[in-house]
């Protein structure tokens, strides 16, 4: 145990894994939504089990194994519960991103994780995809995305699935805005049922 | 001697990936990249530790433990990515221009064309499964 190359490496395995949790908390003090802050968190745990790990190998505490499992339960737990009551309203934080989900279109609805355009985000929130992205004419523009009204339409709609029907439309905000983080909360648990 | 190295390797290739985990995990866009990057050191990083682990005690009940560890994991880390990513589609924290092909989609719009079938056919009274 009192080798100079496994001090160094013992040294350098712990600076990657002190790096590697930093990192990981970082991203989930920044992290847009929850599910990103699980990932990181996940990071956490397991650079947390590699050195715990790591720390049984070489001083001999393999009375510490029943840690390791358990550890590995708490990761499995935690991310299955966290991503089974996440929804539209709390997954993301207000104003980390310009894209919130209150801005989101009807045919635009990814996600921007990099703030670094503000305008043209902006402008997604507004216009459609190929206008956006100068691929259609912009000449006079799409009807009826641009109005005011529709803006105040699209925030209390926010909740509704895209993709949707436009007859469909009402009775799908219905379901969903009443529904809290119930089992329906994760924005429809009977949709791939069928 | 030779056994302390080279379990010592194993958990510095193990710190590696736990490295490369945080790394993606700070610099990749989107949520489904992130979940690419950190399942790095749950599985493999976990399993290097645990061949150390293995190395330098090699008894039964110790291998035996590892084993459990290992195989736990093996199964409860692709049930949890996969509730993971079934929460982020259906929040909608992917980027659309970073897939090639979205093969969920379609089987969404199967299901919702289904749903808007039944619906329709159960205004119209003529649902054959009511009574």
């Amino acid at each position: 145990m009192s080798s100079p190359v496994l001090d160094v490496i013992i040294v350098v395995t712990s600076v990657l894994l002190a790096a590697s949790v930093l990192l990981a908390l970082y991203r989930v003090v920044r992290g847009p939504s929850i599910l990103d802050r699980m990932i990181a968190t996940d990071v956490v745990l397991a650079s947390i089990m590699c050195g715990l790990g790591g720390f049984m190998a070489l001083s001999g505490r393999t009375d510490l194994l029943p840690v390791l499992v358990v550890l590995a339960m708490l990761g499995f737990v935690g991310s299955v519960s966290v991503s089974r009551y996440v929804t539209k309203s709390d997954s993301m934080t207000s104003g980390a991103e310009t894209g919130s989900l209150g801005d989101f279109s009807a045919s635009d609805w990814h996600m921007f994780s990099d703030v670094e355009e503000p305008v043209s985000a902006e402008a997604n929130a507004q216009w459609p995809d190929d206008v956006a992205r100068g691929i259609a004419d912009v000449s006079d523009g799409p009807p009826g995305t641009t109005v005011p009204a529709e803006a105040d339409d699209e925030e209390h709609q926010s909740s509704t699935r895209p993709g949707a029907v436009d007859d469909h439309d009402e009775k799908l905000t219905d379901d969903e805005s009443g529904v809290g983080p119930g089992p329906r909360g994760d924005g429809g648990g009977g949709r791939d049922g069928g | 001697m030779a056994a302390d190295i080279i379990s010592a390797v194993l958990v510095l290739l193990g710190g590696v990936l736990s490295l490369a985990a945080g790394i993606g995990t700070l610099r990749f866009s989107d949520l489904l990249s992130r979940m690419h990057a950190s399942a790095k050191p749950q599985v493999l990083g976990l399993i290097l530790v645990a061949i150390a682990i293995g190395i330098q005690f090699p008894t039964w009940a110790t291998v035996t433990t590892l084993a459990i560890i290992i195989s736990f994991q093996l199964v409860t880390i692709p049930v949890a990515t996969h509730m993971v990513g079934r929460a982020g589609y259906r929040t909608k924290h992917l980027r659309r221009s970073m897939l090639y092909r979205d093969e969920l989609a379609e089987a969404v719009e199967r299901a919702e064309a289904r749903e808007i079938a039944r619906e329709r056919r159960r205004e119209h009274g003529t649902d054959e499964n009511d009574g």
